[in-house]
């Protein structure tokens, strides 16, 4: 390296690859930061106004907001890059000092049976007392929103996380739920043949929303993935209009109003009414049978037969799996599910309109599910009370406005760090590692996006 | 249905079905490449169009413009348009899509990234621009240029359609012709192969994204002068311009431009029949029919397959 | 790949950013909470309504007129107590009203709400109110159902559309128009507005057409194209601003020259902002609120909205303005005894002079006042035309 030759031989070879000193990982690094700095202080700034487009961006750039996002951002940057190594030794030894005892929990865990009744009971008593804990803000958010999209979120997680479809029309479902329920209670504008209780309506619901379905998946279910996403779409988009549009028979934007929950035995009798736990209780009943029955369907032939649809249709097909029979369960089980929470949900809020049941809310559960990590329960259970939580969080700290630019902004950073989502599934797990490496899919969509950076 | 409503209709879809065709182009070159679903397209479609007002309103019209002055105005707009939508684009796969690709990460987490994207950019647009619309500055008055069998076409209709046809023939010849398209197909149809023949995938995916927003900013721009600007206005023709893609083969670009002229099409008719209420459901009743005799959409799948 | 020209380009710029940020004032922290008005107590009113979604802008509207009315109040050195603001978001979702009304009814310093903006909210989030003994008193809420319910607290501040139905049809016969196309957007309030002046128009001999335009449609030319082919003398829009600047464009575009009328919602300066090219000249605008330039109280709220928030008073402000007003000086009667129960008494049988109009409810909550003014759009400013019952008779 030291005589003339070899550095004359480098450099012919080195002119191609000359780097200048901005196209340096740590100067690059720099104007990442910069423009991070550059882009929160827009997010902090001033509300603009569309007579002046000019304002918001004029304001922003000379307030001292941008010097705080840059003195950060840049110190960020000096730490990062000049204090490294300490730092990074530090992470480590926190990392193993943690790794080793957290292994050895989850061994315990995955071995004690008994531990794991009494730990997950523990949870189940601390859910239930939850509400009594919380202001009656926290427990109309537990209701309304929280327990309706976690029992959403499981439902789509059948679809999505374990059979590996792409539903972008989930909430289709729900609004079919909620307007059986006014429906058959006698609510909305055209009268039922008979009303019924509105327990009575959720096995109807579950059975609309299965032939609905059904009648929806069978000619497009075999479909890949992403042209199944836009077909669910567009039944979304078709349900939302006829509900809107078809005002003599749902009200349209007007709504209507449904009745609440009520039980009558003959000798005891309890109606629902403004308060939020009881509902809250009922969902949690809901929410808890239904994950039961989910986790025995995951372990058992069905689930099973999922899993190779999901990991590999072909295969899955040529060893004798019925794929279509076994998509279309996972498409009606979804839809069912949605359409019990559909009919909850107009009977707690006692009103329904279609404005309730717009695209956005599809996406949204998709989102949570995928957030929390599809195909693990935990994982979609978690991740949707935070997504949920969130919003509602930001209301105290975030001008309301811009509580879902956070949200979006959160969505991005999280699934750039940890793709896996909040709490994967082992298995999971296992297939993006594979896909990582590229020995496999982990989706039905099939292969992963670019295929593999070299 | 008379002759005459016949022209009129034909007309109203092909202006409304050319922008939807451009801004298709944007999904399914990126699907193409990437084989990804960029919900966040929408966000740079109302990026374009912002660019518009931007540019009118540091260039302020004249009160009245003369023709030279009008046509200056209207490349300034599309200039900007096409600048800022580009700028998005290019930023958007080199923070949000980029780290995702370097761990392979599966398809469905670039859906939410893509959508994720799309939340912060309209909002953040809504808290720059303020949420109430914004009309794109005059430009010039909008006459009737021609009239073909009693139906009229007006200035900004004949922009549009000019516009989008002139996109199209170039984004085709890009695709077809030139350097860069060739190292799309390439990547499209198989992105290691690709590598391994010295295509920089890295490069290539950069600048699909870039012509995707070219294209999309342009539609944005375009949108704005016959409608006008505000922040969630990307949302509606975003979805029926993914649909378009859709019908008319993801990845293919003359699909995605057969798509959105067909949509557009029946967009105005099922408006002429049935009334706005039920444009979409026309749309959606036609993709998914479409869809069942045809599950890859009308000419198949694929960049590549065009050549 | 950072392209070195794309650096070359980018540099300077971001030099340039980070120089002008330097010189940059420090402009922050300006403008004090306002003054304390003499020792008494201090109480919150709270705002329910869209700050987020897609019809954030109208929420908006209403906030910065409650708060305008707050600020003005603790301003003014004529109360006893102070005020502060609690806002709410539900945007405008059935799904969000009732966690939303109930953060507002945990926070024991509020005293009274100005909304739920939309019916739709309301219709969930009133129970809630009146269980909480809660006066809610909604600016814009104007789903006639909602007085119907026997709702406890909730108190209508704008009047249903009846009233507005009849005085456009009136105001059409008196115009010698013969037919009519009638547009709602299929929201609540424009489908309610619409079908009384469906009827109304009906009742007085006038042919009626009705046509849907939803919101955000991508292309108004169609049903411009329609209107024109209905060969109709009037066209009545009832949705919002938003959507009848490009439908007025287009159908000037396409040369109609009968009658424009707009319902309340258009009566928004930026209706004529929007319609780009003097579209929205001659367009009638009804309204059951008063000329904000007729006197000097429209006036000084009118200058003191645009210091405030940068524009003209839209859709809805002065009513929410008027609401918070009428709370504030609700409260400023009962003094520190005030309470939620005994406010909804006061505010109920109260009445208020209002900028817009004089605000009092009748037992059931429902707005009990009167008057349809008729505004129009003349060389790009929005000039009041009068009384409706003036114009007719």
């Amino acid at each position: 390296m030291t005589t003339t030759e070899t550095v004359r031989e480098v450099s012919a070879a080195a002119r191609l690859r000359k780097t200048s000193w901005y196209q340096e990982p740590r100067w690059r690094r720099l104007a990442a930061l910069v423009g991070v700095a550059v882009v929160g202080a827009q997010v902090t700034g001033v509300e603009g106004t569309n007579r002046d487009i000019f304002y918001a961006l004029k304001e922003n750039f000379t307030s001292t907001g941008i010097l705080v996002w840059l003195a950060v951002c840049v110190g960020i940057w000096v730490v990062r890059e000049f204090v490294h190594t300490p730092l990074g030794n530090a992470w480590k030894t926190a990392k193993q000092t943690v790794k080793a005892p957290a292994g050895e929990v989850q061994a315990v865990w995955r071995k004690q049976f008994w531990l794991r009744v009494a730990i997950l009971s523990g949870v189940l008593v601390f859910l239930i007392v939850l509400p009594l804990l919380v202001s009656r803000h926290w427990q109309q958010v537990l209701v309304d929103q929280i327990a309706i999209y976690v029992l959403l979120a499981i439902g789509l997680n059948v679809v999505v996380g374990w059979a590996g479809m792409l539903d972008l029309g989930f909430i289709a479902f729900f609004a079919i739920g909620a307007y059986s329920a006014a429906f058959w209670t006698g609510s909305l504008p055209v009268a039922p043949p008979m009303e019924l209780n509105n327990f009575a309506v959720i096995p109807v619901a579950v059975i609309t929303c299965l032939v609905a379905g059904v009648l929806l998946g069978a000619p497009t279910l075999r479909l890949r993935g992403d042209y199944l996403a836009i077909v669910t779409l567009g039944f979304h988009e078709i349900v939302y209009l006829g509900a809107k549009n078809w005002q003599s028979f749902t009200g349209g934007t007007s709504g209507a109003r449904v009745e609440r929950f009520s039980i009558d035995l003959g000798f005891w009798s309890y109606s629902w009414g403004l308060d939020p736990r009881p509902y809250y209780w009922l969902l949690l009943a809901f929410i808890v049978a239904l994950l039961f029955l989910f986790i025995r369907l995951e372990h058992s032939r069905v689930g099973r037969a999922w899993t190779a649809i999901r990991e590999d249709e072909v295969a899955a097909a040529s060893t004798g799996v019925d794929t279509v029979r076994f998509k279309l369960l996972a498409f009606a089980i979804g839809a069912s599910t949605s359409g019990i929470a559909g009919v909850i949900y107009a009977s707690k809020l006692a009103y329904i309109n279609s404005e309730a049941f717009i695209v956005l809310f599809s996406i949204l559960v998709l989102a949570y599910v995928i957030f929390g990590g599809m195909g693990s329960l935990p994982g979609v259970l978690v991740g949707t009370a935070v997504l949920v939580w969130l919003p509602e969080f930001l209301r105290d700290s975030v001008p309301p406005q811009d509580r879902y630019m956070y949200l979006g902004a959160l969505l991005v950073v999280m699934m750039i760090y940890r793709p896996q989502g909040l709490w994967p599934s082992r298995r999971r797990q296992r297939e993006l590692h594979m896909a990582e490496e590229g020995t496999g899919g982990a989706d039905a969509l099939g292969g992963t996006a670019g295929g593999k950076q070299v | 249905m008379s002759f005459n409503d016949f022209w009129d209709v034909l007309i109203l879809g092909a202006v409304l079905g050319s922008l939807y065709a451009v801004i298709a182009i944007g999904y399914t070159l990126v699907y193409g490449v990437l084989q990804l679903l960029n919900f966040a397209h929408s966000e740079v479609f109302m990026v374009g169009g912002f660019g518009g007002v931007i540019a009118l309103t540091i260039f302020v019209p004249a009160a009245d413009p003369s023709g030279l002055q009008s046509i200056v105005y209207v490349l300034l707009g599309i200039l900007f348009g096409a600048a800022l939508g580009g700028t998005v684009a290019f930023f958007l796969e080199k923070v949000a899509y980029r780290p995702l690709r370097r761990r392979g990460a599966p398809r469905l987490v670039f859906l939410i990234t893509a959508i994720g994207a799309s939340f912060f950019l309209y909002n953040l647009a809504g808290k720059l621009f303020g949420r109430n619309p914004m009309p794109m500055p005059q430009m010039y008055e909008n006459k009737t240029v021609v009239t073909i069998f009693g139906s009229t076409l007006n200035i900004t209709q004949t922009l549009i359609l000019g516009a989008a046809v002139v996109m199209l023939v170039a984004v085709d010849f890009v695709v077809n012709r030139t350097k860069l398209g060739s190292g799309i197909r390439a990547v499209a149809q198989d992105p290691e192969v690709a590598s391994l023949m010295g295509v920089n995938i890295d490069k290539v995916v950069s600048r699909t994204f870039v012509l995707g927003g070219l294209m999309g900013g342009v539609a944005g721009f375009l949108f704005g002068t016959t409608n006008q600007v505000f922040y969630t206005m990307g949302f509606l023709p975003g979805i029926t311009a993914f649909a378009a893609a859709v019908l008319g083969g993801i990845g293919n670009v003359r699909g995605a431009m057969l798509g959105g002229l067909t949509l557009g099409l029946v967009e105005a008719f099922t408006v002429e029949v049935w009334g706005d209420a039920w444009r979409y459901v026309g749309a959606f009743a036609v993709l998914v029919l479409v869809l069942m005799f045809r599950p890859t959409g009308i000419l198949g799948e694929r960049v590549a397959r065009t050549a | 790949m950072l392209n070195k020209r794309i650096v070359k380009i980018a540099l300077p710029v971001a030099i340039g950013a980070l120089a002008l940020s330097a010189c940059g004032s420090d402009d922050g922290g300006g403008g004090s909470a306002g003054g304390d008005g003499g020792g008494g107590g201090s109480f919150t009113i709270a705002y329910q309504g869209p700050l987020s979604g897609p019809n954030a802008d109208l929420g908006i509207n209403m906030e910065n007129g409650v708060k305008l009315a707050i600020k003005d109040a603790n301003e003014s050195g004529d109360y006893d107590v102070t005020f502060d603001y609690l806002g709410a978001d539900d945007r405008g979702e059935p799904g969000q009203a009732t966690s939303a009304a109930q953060l507002v009814i945990d926070n024991s310093d509020v005293i009274a709400v100005v909304g739920p903006a939309f019916s739709g909210a309301a219709n969930v989030a009133a129970p809630v109110y009146g269980e909480a003994e809660l006066t809610a008193l909604s600016p814009s809420a104007t789903n006639p159902d909602l007085t119907e319910q026997g709702f406890p607290t909730f108190l209508r501040g704008v009047p249903n559309d009846a009233e507005q139905g009849a005085a456009i049809a009136d105001f059409f016969v008196s115009e010698g128009v013969e037919k009519a196309v009638v547009i709602d957007d299929l929201g609540d309030y424009a489908v309610g507005l619409a079908n009384v002046i469906e009827e109304n128009l009906d009742g007085a001999g006038i042919e009626v057409q009705r046509e849907q335009l939803p919101e955000n449609t991508v292309d108004h030319s169609s049903i411009a194209r329609t209107v024109m082919q209905s060969s109709t003398d009037a066209v009545v829009y009832t949705g919002y601003y938003s959507q009848a600047a490009p439908l007025a464009v287009k159908l000037s575009e396409q040369g109609y020259d009968g009658i424009g009328l707009g319902g309340d919602g258009v009566k928004d300066p930026e209706f004529v902002n929007l319609a780009s090219g003097g579209a929205a000249e001659g367009w009638y605008l009804s309204c059951p609120c008063r000329d904000l330039t007729e006197d000097e109280v429209g006036q000084g709220f009118t200058e003191r909205y645009e210091a405030e928030y940068n524009r003209a008073p839209g859709t809805y402000s002065p009513e929410a303005y008027d609401a918070a007003m009428m709370i504030i000086e609700a409260v400023n009667e009962l003094g520190d005894s005030a309470d939620r129960a005994s406010v909804h008494e006061t505010v109920a049988q109260g009445e208020h002079d209002g900028v817009a109009k004089t605000l009092s409810f009748d037992d059931k909550g429902e707005y009990a006042g009167s008057g349809i003014y008729i505004y129009q759009v003349e060389e790009g400013e929005i000039v009041s035309r009068g009384n409706v019952e003036d114009l007719v008779g």
